[in-house]
């Protein structure tokens, strides 16, 4: 095929570029000390325009204490005109008059002698102390309440910083994308695992190891949810492959989980439970009252949960020998 | 509240066989009149024709059903303790000598003289103190506490102390002291403690061995849930609320049973039962309880005894006052609405609310508290807030001018405006970063809260919360509501 002939595409290739209205700041031709060898000098030569220069005064003077031991100032805040000029009497000459009346003493505020580091420090935690805390709380100067420490904690981001159980479980629990009541439930349930009286494990239904007393559970509502949803999280799950069995029968693989789904299966059983229970009251927090319920008889080994884990455990354990069948069967076909 | 029902009160009877208008036993309608029967059988089918039959499941009944009234008593239970809980060490019980430690104090501060030895209201601002088993058992016989409050959380009630509340006992100890009423009215944002503050109040009376008489929910009242009946005599009618007051009485009764047990009546009264002359308080009060009847004018007959010259000062509370500065749900004959000021324990508790002059010869106080979540909006009560608050603030040096009244503002009440007239207001707001850091230690020791608890936490749930707004601080950090 001919290629198409464009007569306007002729005209696009011809640029129409006005003069530049800001001049290049570089130089066309470098000049001649650029050229010069660095190899007998120590610095590295500047590889910038404007690279070459002294340190700010702040860092001037911080490098003079680090030479001299004196305090150093901090470079995360600027150093006010007035304590530079107290050591420089030449500067103190040239500068404007505002700042001569103020030397003068006319308009010398008490403030004057606080900024610096050790007395900001000092002042941080004397006020602590004044508001009722503990001059150990954490005083950073700068910056009110200090920099994060890294690495980051993993709550630190935003879309994380609730407990992932509790996030959780609060999606599984929400209805018709209503997020806040969920929330309300979530609140009821952790309140009622703190307020119920302590679980008493059943030892034919063994919970995770290193699980902390029974009696240390509701202290800790976040810790007794994720003991009882882990605890009944199943390992794996059972996959049906159609017709893999031969003559139309289902082939069962057991098919290993992750976490979140452990989580998401055991969760998913207990509302199951939990909806199928009657309520004894009447009022808004009836769903979070059966939940809870669940939950505890959960960790007190009586509930239902734990028969529908272990059917999954024993077909898991029955089926297998289809754990390869993928393998086989693609080979095979 | 159960009503039973008389014959003289117009509610709804609950057992319709009871009215003389009920259906008499025979007809005189003749038999032959009668409509035939339709027969019940569906027409034959037609030979072979097919129709589809669904059988319904037959509804299976599982488990005993709750017994009636069980379910709402379980939403009503007000539990005071969590066993789990961790018990504070070192947490003081609120009792006399506190409550006058923190009268002190204040007193010290405000003379700018140096601190008396012991302890000082300084001392005490901030922290959270317990509420003995007496006070508590009063506290509950009054309905103080209420279901939607975190008491069920600790190991036992404790309050928090905080500047309001010792401004507000040191004013109740001073009006008691000069033998004059308290009128005023607690106001604030939604969650910045104003019931807690009455139960404060409450608590604070009880120690000091005042006579408390509580109105826990103000609605109750108002929209029509309980029988009320004209009182004979006066005009324009009131209305008493005659199973309510019986109940009342029996709430009084119980919770000022150490101080009334010990009172005497001293004069003769004209009841409708039979009453022996110099029964103490506390007996009389039950007689009202009794009976529904007489509840009206036994009450009216212990109000003048406490009020008697020499008795003790008298706390009466009210809490979500708007509910009783518009019209109630309740009718009259004519099917026009009822004004709230119309029934007798409203009215009863406005005049004393309103009256400048005492009607406390002995001294006490009236409070009542405003309810920001719901409640009805009355523009009478907000304007005279909103004036009582500019008042005060130009007696302190303040320029603006006092907020006029709306003219095209038509849902006034005019009766509500002459009512809230000269009233005092007392607006909370947000905590201190000291009480709330106290607040936080405290759920921090009795093991509920599980996060360090410094300053900069502190500043953050305070900032949270909207500056320092109690109910939001413990929405998140105690509720878990995340």
């Amino acid at each position: 095929m001919p290629p198409r002939l464009n007569i306007l595409g002729a005209g696009r290739s011809l640029a129409i570029r006005s003069r530049p209205s800001i001049a290049s700041q570089q130089p066309r031709i470098l000049n001649a000390v650029s050229r010069r060898g660095y190899a007998d000098e120590k610095d590295q030569p500047p590889s910038g325009p404007n690279e070459n220069v002294e340190g700010h005064v702040s860092e001037y003077e911080q490098e003079m204490s680090r030479i001299t031991g004196g305090t150093k100032p901090d470079i995360g805040q600027g150093t006010p005109v007035q304590e530079i000029l107290e050591r420089d009497e030449e500067g103190k000459e040239k500068a404007p008059e505002v700042i001569k009346e103020e030397i003068d003493g006319s308009k010398a505020s008490a403030n004057d002698n606080l900024t610096t580091f050790a007395n900001l420090l000092a002042l941080g935690q004397m006020e602590n102390i004044a508001a009722g805390g503990h001059g150990s709380d954490p005083v950073t100067v700068g910056h009110k309440y200090g920099i994060p420490q890294l690495p980051l904690a993993s709550n630190l981001n935003f879309k994380r910083r609730y407990d992932p159980v509790v996030n959780q479980v609060t999606n599984l629990i929400m209805r018709h994308g209503k997020k806040s009541v969920a929330q309300r439930n979530m609140s009821f349930i952790l309140n009622q695992l703190r307020t119920a009286p302590p679980p008493t494990p059943n030892p034919s239904r063994p919970l995770l190891p290193g699980s902390p007393p029974p009696s240390h559970l509701p202290l800790d509502p976040i810790g007794y949810l994720t003991l009882a949803i882990d605890s009944v999280a199943p390992l794996l799950r059972i996959r049906s492959q159609r017709g893999a069995a031969g003559g139309g029968a289902a082939l069962q693989i057991p098919v290993p989980l992750g976490l979140q789904q452990r989580r998401r299966t055991a969760v998913q059983w207990i509302l199951d439970a939990a909806s199928k229970k009657k309520s004894r009251g009447s009022g808004k927090g009836q769903f979070a009252q059966r939940f809870a319920d669940e939950i505890i008889s959960v960790v007190e080994g009586k509930s239902g949960v734990w028969e529908r884990r272990q059917l999954v455990h024993k077909t898991g354990t029955s089926a297998r020998a289809n754990l390869n069948y993928g393998v086989r069967g693609r080979r095979s076909l | 509240m159960a009503s039973s029902n008389c014959w003289r009160c117009l509610s709804r009877p609950a057992n319709a066989s009871l009215l003389p208008l009920s259906r008499p036993s025979f007809s005189t309608t003749a038999f032959v009149a009668a409509a035939p029967k339709a027969s019940t059988k569906a027409p034959a089918r037609a030979k072979g024709e097919k129709t589809l039959r669904i059988k319904k499941k037959a509804f299976v009944k599982t488990g005993k059903p709750p017994a009636p009234g069980e379910r709402k008593a379980m939403r009503k239970r007000i539990v005071l303790s969590n066993t789990n809980a961790l018990e504070v060490a070192g947490m003081k019980d609120l009792d006399a000598e506190m409550v006058d430690s923190m009268v002190r104090g204040e007193d010290a501060v405000l003379d700018g003289a140096l601190q008396s030895k012991g302890e000082t209201h300084e001392d005490v601002v901030g922290k959270v103190v317990g509420l003995k088993g007496e006070t508590v058992d009063s506290l509950r016989a009054v309905e103080a506490f209420k279901t939607t409050q975190g008491w069920g959380l600790f190991r036992r009630p404790g309050l928090l102390i905080r500047e309001e509340s010792v401004e507000l006992c040191r004013r109740m100890t001073d009006a008691a002291a000069n033998k004059k009423a308290l009128r005023l009215v607690i106001d604030g944002e939604k969650g910045s403690g104003k019931s807690l503050m009455l139960l404060q109040a409450m608590a604070t009376a009880f120690v000091k061995e005042w006579v408390v008489l509580n109105i826990p929910e103000a609605q109750e009242l108002t929209n029509a849930v309980n029988d009320y009946t004209p009182v004979d005599g006066t005009k324009p009618t009131l209305w008493s609320q005659n199973t309510y007051t019986a109940n009342w009485l029996g709430q009084i009764g119980k919770a000022n049973n150490a101080v009334l047990q010990n009172t005497t009546m001293r004069k003769e009264y004209k009841l409708p039962i039979p009453v022996q002359s110099n029964i103490s308080l506390a007996r009389l009060c039950e007689l009202g309880a009794r009976d529904p009847d007489v509840a009206w004018p036994i009450f009216q007959a212990f109000w003048s005894e406490i009020t008697n010259p020499g008795r003790r000062p008298v706390l009466i509370c009210l809490d979500s006052l708007s509910n009783i500065m518009q019209t109630s749900s309740y009718r009259a004959p004519d099917y026009s609405l009822i004004h709230s000021h119309d029934l007798a324990i409203v009215r009863h508790f406005v005049n004393l609310l309103s009256r400048p002059t005492s009607g406390l010869p002995n001294g006490g106080a009236i409070i009542a508290a405003t309810s920001r979540s719901h409640a009805p909006i009355s523009k009478s009560m907000e304007l005279a807030i909103k004036q009582s608050e500019e008042k005060a603030a130009q007696l302190r040096g303040w320029p603006g001018k006092v907020t006029q009244r709306d003219p095209f503002e038509k849902s006034y009440d005019e009766r509500a405006d002459k009512a809230l007239q000269n009233v005092e207001v007392m607006r909370l707001k947000g905590l201190s970063k000291v009480e709330a850091r106290g607040l936080m230690e405290y759920w921090a020791q009795s093991g509920v809260l599980r996060s360090r608890v410094d300053e900069e936490t502190v500043a953050q749930k305070w900032a949270l919360a909207g500056n320092g707004i109690v109910g939001e601080i413990q929405r998140g950090a105690l509720w878990m509501r995340i």
